[in-house]
């Protein structure tokens, strides 16, 4: 296998298959990736906040959730979303591709709360103190004053997560659900060619994520000094 | 009048007691100063004060009202027997918000601009209107010079000007009582001044106000009264001659000669 039969290959594949790639592979991929990380988002808060709880009972319920799903491999938790559950509630007619994003959002969830608890826990507790002791309730507390102040945590590591998830995605091609890795399986199936539909597959996921971890890293980097309040000058007009 | 009052305050954490059954009251219009070595109990005893810190066992009654909801075991026994009724529960935040406190870190809100930083809890807990709480915001940092900062972010303010913008920030709430927790213990030495002078116009409006400090000269220049902390306790307690000039407790007399 020289270089200028693969080159050309690649060249052959394209031609004829890249629609395929790039438009039903790369389509159902990224709504795989962005269902599972909009649908994570609401839920990891929710899980987050219950792992925030006064009550004993909800930390300990929410904190097995969490280490559960941490701890297992994600191909195990999608069979399980894929065999057994449909089995369990067979009342639910849902698509094979439905029950793979309900598998990442869950998946996804998990590893979002901690996204949030941490970054609401890394504010100053000096914050908390101090609106507390102007009066404010918890609540008042919660919104006004720590959480304007985690989102600049919380946001970079989401940008993460969604990095992370859009490459598990993956392994739902284990399910055929049409995503770009199963794209590779139908085109190998057909061409013959299995490295040079890698070659393809991977390619395109490498587009997407190195801008994506690039852009990342730079909001990572402007969020992470106290400088961006400080650059922030407000439009109020001056005081004298 | 009473504005303060503790009954036998105690505190621990963990296996530590830092608080061994604390009575004290303030009065209101008075100034009070606690010193004392790092550990001895002034800061926790302050902060138990606004429930920051909630003590174990001991009440304080702050303008009359006990607001930790301890219980003594007679006072147990007698709700249990039906004697006593159960006491309404004490909504903490609005004491709270008669309780202005500085703290040692300043912890002027990052995410806020300066005028923010005043008016967010008035608009929000007073229902002050935002036009009102803008007002007063000037007014208030005028007093403190720090008008020209209006619009500033608190991240291009000095370690001073956020101390002093931290004060404004509780005097917006309007409070009956300033409780001070090491004020200028994390300034450089040059930004002291500024912060202690702002303190100095404000207990001479007639403010009440404790005040934990280091700072042995201002202490004696503008308390009432002084309060010697140590082990969890109060040992002696007087008007600032008796307790610089003619200490009598052994541990004050040592402590003093260190920092003196």
């Amino acid at each position: 296998m020289s270089f200028t039969t693969t080159v050309s290959n690649v060249a052959k594949i394209l031609s004829k298959y890249w629609q395929v790639f790039l438009i039903d592979g790369l389509s159902r991929t990224l709504l795989l990736t962005i269902i599972a990380v909009s649908f994570g988002v609401v839920l990891g808060a929710l899980v987050a906040l219950m792992k925030m709880s006064r009550f004993r009972i909800l930390r300990f319920l929410f904190t097995v959730y969490i280490e559960v799903i941490r701890g297992t491999p994600i191909l195990l938790q999608l069979y399980i979303f894929y065999f057994v559950i449909p089995q369990m509630l067979p009342f639910l007619k849902l698509s094979p591709f439905m029950w793979v994003a309900i598998a990442l959002c869950i998946n996804s969830s998990a590893y979002v709360s901690e996204v949030i608890r941490s970054g609401i826990q890394a504010v100053d507790k000096g914050q908390t103190e101090a609106a507390r002791s102007l009066g404010m309730n918890a609540n008042q507390t919660m919104w006004k004053i720590v959480m304007p102040q985690a989102i600049k945590n919380i946001l970079p590591a989401l940008g993460n997560e969604f990095i992370a998830i859009l490459k598990e995605t993956s392994l739902a091609s284990t399910f055929f659900v049409g995503d770009l890795m199963s794209k590779y399986l139908e085109v190998k199936g057909a061409t013959y060619l299995g490295f040079e539909c890698l070659l393809i597959v991977g390619c395109i996921y490498l587009c997407l994520t190195y801008p994506l971890s690039k852009l990342v890293g730079y909001f990572e980097k402007k969020m992470s000094t106290d400088s961006v309040y400080a650059k922030r000058k407000r439009k109020h007009k001056a005081a004298v | 009048m009473e504005m303060i009052k503790t009954v036998d305050l105690h505190k621990s954490f963990g296996s530590l007691n830092v608080l061994t059954g604390v009575n004290q009251s303030v009065e209101k219009g008075e100034v009070v100063s606690i010193i004392g070595p790092s550990g001895g109990g002034k800061s926790t005893f302050l902060r138990c004060l606004n429930l920051l810190e909630k003590p174990e066992s001991g009440k304080i009654y702050f303008e009359g009202t006990e607001i930790t909801g301890n219980l003594t075991k007679e006072e147990k026994k007698a709700i249990h027997e039906g004697k006593m009724p159960k006491p309404a529960k004490v909504d903490i935040d609005l004491h709270r918000q008669k309780m202005g406190m500085v703290f040692q870190h300043f912890n002027v809100f990052p995410h806020l601009s300066v005028s923010r930083n005043i008016t967010t809890a008035p608009v929000m807990l007073k229902g002050k209107t935002q036009a009102e709480a803008d007002e007063m915001a000037k007014e208030l940092l005028n007093r403190v010079g720090l008008l020209d900062k209006y619009d500033e972010m608190p991240g291009n303010l000095s370690g001073g000007q956020k101390q002093r913008l931290a004060i404004v920030r509780a005097l917006a709430m309007e409070p009956d009582v300033m409780l001070f927790d090491e004020p200028t213990s994390a300034l450089d030495p040059e930004m002291v001044g500024e912060v202690l002078d702002v303190i100095k116009g404000l207990v001479s409006t007639g403010m009440t106000s404790v005040i934990v400090t280091h700072e042995m000269r201002f202490a004696r220049e503008v308390s009432d009264r002084v309060l010697f902390m140590a082990e969890g306790n109060i040992l002696e307690q007087g008007t600032p001659e008796q307790i610089f000039g003619s200490p009598t407790h052994p541990r004050l007399k040592d402590f003093l000669a260190k920092v003196l």
